[in-house]
C-alpha cells in the first residue's frame, strides 16, 4: 500500500515537471512572438501595431489547422508529408462542390472533411498494417491524391466557393475578423482533445511507448489510423477556408504549408521523435513562424536573405527550447531562491 | 486514307523544294507509321492555369481538321528541373520527332541538346520563355516590355508620386528579372515614385493575397501595386484590410483582374489600372507557325531572325467588354464570372492568329465543333529585339531596350 502511494507520488513529481517545461516552453514561444511584433515598430513604424497582430493571426490560422493535424502525426511517431495535397484535395472539392452556390453547404463541408479523413485513413493503414515507413507512405498518398486532382481538374480548377464562405472570410465583429474567432474556437477544442480528453491522452501513450500502450489495452493501430484521418481533414478544412479566402482553387496552394506545418509543430515545442506535445506550443510556433515572415516582407530583404533568416530563427528557437536550458534555467531560479 | 497520304506527299514534296531552296537544309520527314507528322509538346509542370492552357491549345489545335489527320502530337511533363527537359528533349529526338513545341524551363541550360536535335532535322518552337540558342524558334512576348509599359501607366496613373508596393514573380527567373528591370527603369526616373515592399508572389494569386496583406501591414498607406500574374490577389488582399479603399494596379490578364478593372464599384473606392503581362495564346501561334514551316506553306527563316514577338495584350479599364460567347467576338476581351473562374487567363484568343479557337480549347483542349485550321496571316511575322541572356548569347543590347511602346508618359519626371 505504502509502496503503491510512493509511485504515485513520484509519478505526480514526474509530471509536474514534465508540465512545468512545457509551459516554459509555451511561455518561451509566446513571448517570441510578442518582442517580434513590437520589435517589428523597429522595422516600419506601421507595424507593431493591432492592424499587425490581425494580419498576423488571419494568415496563421490556415497554418495552426494543418498543424494541429501534423502535431497529432508526430505525436504517434510519424511524419504527414501529404498536408500540401490534402490542402489541394480540399479546396478543389469544395469549389467543385459549391459552384458558387451557398446551397447545401451543410453537408458539402462536412462531406469534404469525411472524404478526406477516409484518405487520411488509408494512409494510417497503409502504414499501421501493411508497415510502409510513415514519410514513404505519406508521400505516396500526397503524390496520387494530387496527380487525381490534376487529372480531374485538367489543370484549372473550376467553380467558386460558396459566397457565404467568402463572406465569412471577409466579416469582422469588432474589428476582429471572423477566421480569426474560428481559428480561437478551434484552438479551445484542440488543446482539450489533444491534451484533456481521454483521446488525447491514449495517443499520447501511444507516441510515448506503443507496446507499453498496447499492452495497457489501448488499440495502438487504431489510434494512429485516427491521428492521420484527423490530420487530412484539418488540412482539408485548411484548404476549404484557403480557397474562400482566394476565391477559388489552384492546384498549388498547399504547397506553402507542408514544412510550415512541420516547423510550427517542432518550434512549439514538441519532440519530433513522437511522444511529447502541445497544441498552445504548436499555435505559437505557427504564430512565431507568420510574424517572422511578415516582418521580413516588410523589411524588405532579399527573397535569399529572408529564407536565410527564417532557417536561423527556426533553428534558434528550437535551440531555446531544449530540455537542457529549462534545467539548468530552473536549477538557477531555485539556486537564486 | 491513301487520299491524305497523297496529299501529304506532294505537301511534302513542296515542303521538300522550297526548305530546300530556301535554307538549304535538310526538310523534315513525317515519321510515324501512319505518315503522321509526330509532334512533341514539352510542359515544364501542368497545375496552373496558365500553363494548362497554353498545353490546351495546342491539344485543340492539334485535333482540328486537317491536323487531325496529319498531327501526332504527344504531350510530356518535364517539371522545374532543366536536366529532365534536357532528357526528354533528347528522347524526343531520338524517336524521331518533327517538330518540338515548349515551354522552355531555362533560356541557358537546353542549349546544347536545341542545337543537337537542329543538326538532326527537327523544327523547335519555344513559347513564352525563350532560349538562347539561335537555331530555336522563339515565339514570345517577353520582348514586347511589359515591365516598362506597365510601370509607366501606374506612374501615369498615380500623377509621378506615391508608395508602391512591386509584386514579382519567381525569384532568380529571367522572365521576372526583365519586367522588373524594365519596370525599375521608369519608376527611377521618377524621384516622387517610392518603392516600399517588394516582395515574390509565384505568379500565384493566393500568394500574392498573402503577401500584399503582409506588405499592408507595414504600408497601409500604400498608393498603388506593380504586379505581375497574380494580381487579383492584390485585389483581394486591399479589400481586406480596407474594404473601402482600393488603389490603382497594373498586372496580368486574369478574368478576375479584368472583370474588378471593370466593376464600377470598385472604380468608385479607387481602382484602376491596367491589364497586359503573357499571352498563352503564343503556344498556338508557335504550333501553327511551325506546322506552316513543316508542311512547307512558309518559309524557314535564317538563324539570326527566329526570336519572333508576340504583340503585348493591353487592356485598360474602359477597354474592358464582356464576351457574350464562348470566344473573342466583336472586340470582346473578358468573360462573366460564372464562366471560368477568377484565375483564368483570358488572353487564350486572338481573332487574327487562332480564330480556331473557343473557350472549350483552353478549358479542355477539344476542338471547336466545325473549325478548321485557317492559315496565318502572310506577314505575321513581327522580329523581336535582340536581349542577351533572353533570346541571344553574343549579342549588344539594343539601346532603346527600354522604350515605351504601349503607353505614353502623361507627367514628366
Amino acid at each position: 500500500m505504502n509502496q503503491s502511494y510512493s509511485t504515485a507520488d513520484k509519478q505526480d513529481t514526474r509530471q509536474a515537471q514534465r508540465f512545468s517545461s512545457t509551459s516554459i516552453a509555451v511561455l518561451t514561444i509566446y513571448s517570441l512572438v510578442v518582442l517580434m511584433i513590437f520589435g517589428s515598430r523597429l522595422v516600419s513604424p506601421s507595424l507593431g501595431g493591432l492592424s499587425q497582430l490581425m494580419t498576423v493571426l488571419y494568415l496563421s490560422s490556415f497554418l495552426v489547422i494543418c498543424a494541429f493535424g501534423q502535431g497529432l502525426v508526430i505525436m504517434v511517431r510519424g511524419l504527414d508529408l501529404s498536408v500540401a495535397s490534402m490542402i489541394t484535395l480540399g479546396g478543389v472539392l469544395s469549389t467543385t462542390f459549391m459552384q458558387g452556390t451557398n446551397e447545401g453547404l451543410y453537408f458539402i463541408i462536412p462531406g469534404i472533411l469525411l472524404i478526406s479523413a477516409l484518405v487520411g485513413g488509408i494512409s494510417g493503414f497503409g502504414i499501421t498494417r501493411l508497415s510502409i515507413p510513415p514519410f514513404i507512405m505519406t508521400m505516396a498518398m500526397g503524390l496520387i491524391v494530387y496527380s487525381v486532382c490534376l487529372g480531374f481538374t485538367e489543370g484549372t480548377p473550376r467553380g467558386f466557393p460558396a459566397p457565404i464562405l467568402n463572406a465569412f472570410m471577409q466579416s469582422k465583429v469588432f474589428g476582429v475578423a471572423l477566421p480569426i474567432l474560428l481559428m480561437l474556437i478551434l484552438i479551445v477544442i484542440f488543446t482539450t482533445l489533444q491534451s484533456y480528453s481521454a483521446f488525447g491522452r491514449k495517443l499520447n501513450a501511444v507516441g510515448n511507448n506503443p507496446d507499453a500502450a498496447n499492452i495497457a489495452g489501448i488499440t495502438v493501430k487504431r489510434m494512429t489510423i485516427s491521428a492521420y484521418a484527423i490530420s487530412a481533414a484539418c488540412s482539408a478544412l485548411a484548404g476549404v477556408l484557403l480557397a474562400a479566402y482566394a476565391n477559388g482553387a489552384t492546384l498549388r496552394m498547399g504547397d506553402d504549408y507542408l514544412l510550415p506545418s512541420i516547423a510550427a509543430v517542432v518550434v512549439g515545442g514538441s519532440s519530433i521523435l513522437g511522444g511529447r506535445g502541445n497544441f498552445l506550443g504548436t499555435v505559437g510556433g505557427a504564430l512565431l513562424l507568420t510574424t517572422l515572415s511578415s516582418m521580413l516582407s516588410a523589411l524588405g530583404v532579399g527573397q535569399g536573405w529572408k529564407t536565410v533568416l527564417e532557417g536561423v530563427v527556426i533553428l534558434v528557437a528550437l535551440l531555446m527550447l531544449r530540455e537542457q536550458v529549462f534545467a539548468s534555467l530552473q536549477s538557477m531560479f531555485k539556486r537564486s531562491s | 486514307m491513301s487520299l491524305i497520304t497523297k496529299k501529304k506527299h506532294i505537301t511534302l514534296a513542296a515542303a521538300l523544294g522550297v526548305s530546300m531552296l530556301a535554307a538549304g537544309m535538310q526538310p523534315a520527314e513525317a515519321k510515324t507509321e501512319d505518315g503522321k507528322w509526330l509532334i512533341y509538346l514539352s510542359l515544364s509542370y501542368s497545375g496552373n492555369s496558365w500553363q494548362s492552357e497554353a498545353a490546351n491549345i495546342v491539344k485543340a489545335l492539334a485535333q482540328t481538321p486537317p491536323y487531325d489527320e496529319t498531327v501526332e502530337l504527344v504531350e510530356v511533363i518535364s517539371g522545374t528541373d532543366p536536366q529532365s527537359q534536357i532528357s526528354d528533349y533528347e528522347s524526343m529526338i531520338a524517336n524521331g520527332a518533327d517538330g518540338i513545341v515548349s515551354f522552355p524551363i531555362s533560356s541557358n541550360a537546353l542549349n546544347r541538346t536545341v542545337r543537337h536535335g537542329c543538326d538532326q532535322g527537327v523544327l523547335f518552337f519555344m513559347y513564352d520563355a525563350t532560349v538562347t540558342e539561335q537555331c530555336a524558334y522563339n515565339v514570345s512576348y517577353i520582348t514586347s516590355g511589359f515591365g516598362e509599359n506597365t510601370a509607366q501607366a501606374l506612374v501615369n496613373e498615380l500623377q509621378g508620386e506615391g508608395k508602391i508596393f512591386l509584386s514579382r514573380g519567381v525569384p532568380g527567373n529571367s522572365v521576372d528579372e526583365r519586367h522588373t528591370n524594365g519596370a525599375m527603369h521608369i519608376f527611377d526616373q521618377y524621384p516622387g515614385i517610392e518603392v516600399v515592399a517588394e516582395y515574390y508572389s509565384n505568379w500565384d494569386d493566393r500568394t500574392t493575397q498573402q503577401e500584399t496583406s503582409k506588405a499592408l501591414a507595414a504600408h497601409p498607406d500604400v498608393d498603388g501595386i506593380w504586379a505581375q500574374a497574380g494580381e487579383y490577389g492584390a485585389i483581394q488582399a486591399l479589400l481586406q484590410a480596407d474594404e473601402n479603399r482600393l488603389v490603382p494596379i497594373t498586372g496580368e490578364n486574369s478574368n478576375g483582374f479584368r472583370l474588378a478593372l471593370a466593376n464600377e464599384e470598385y472604380q468608385a473606392k479607387g481602382l484602376s489600372g491596367v491589364s497586359a503581362g503573357s499571352p498563352p495564346a503564343q503556344s498556338g501561334f508557335a504550333f501553327k507557325l511551325m506546322m506552316e514551316m513543316l508542311e512547307g506553306q512558309r518559309e524557314s527563316l535564317p538563324e539570326d531572325k527566329r526570336n519572333i514577338q508576340y504583340p503585348l495584350p493591353w487592356v485598360s479599364a474602359g477597354d474592358v467588354q464582356l464576351c457574350e460567347g464562348d470566344t473573342f467576338e466583336n472586340g470582346c476581351n473578358t468573360f462573366p464570372e460564372d464562366k471560368v473562374p477568377s484565375s483564368f487567363v483570358t488572353e487564350v484568343f486572338n481573332p487574327q492568329l487562332l480564330p480556331e479557337l473557343s473557350l472549350a480549347s483552353a478549358l479542355e483542349g477539344s476542338p471547336t465543333p466545325g473549325a478548321t485550321i485557317q492559315p496565318l496571316p502572310e506577314d505575321v511575322i513581327e522580329n523581336a529585339p535582340n536581349e542577351p541572356g533572353i533570346n541571344c548569347r553574343s549579342c549588344d543590347t539594343p539601346e532603346n531596350l527600354y522604350e515605351l511602346t504601349t503607353v505614353e508618359a502623361t507627367v514628366s519626371p
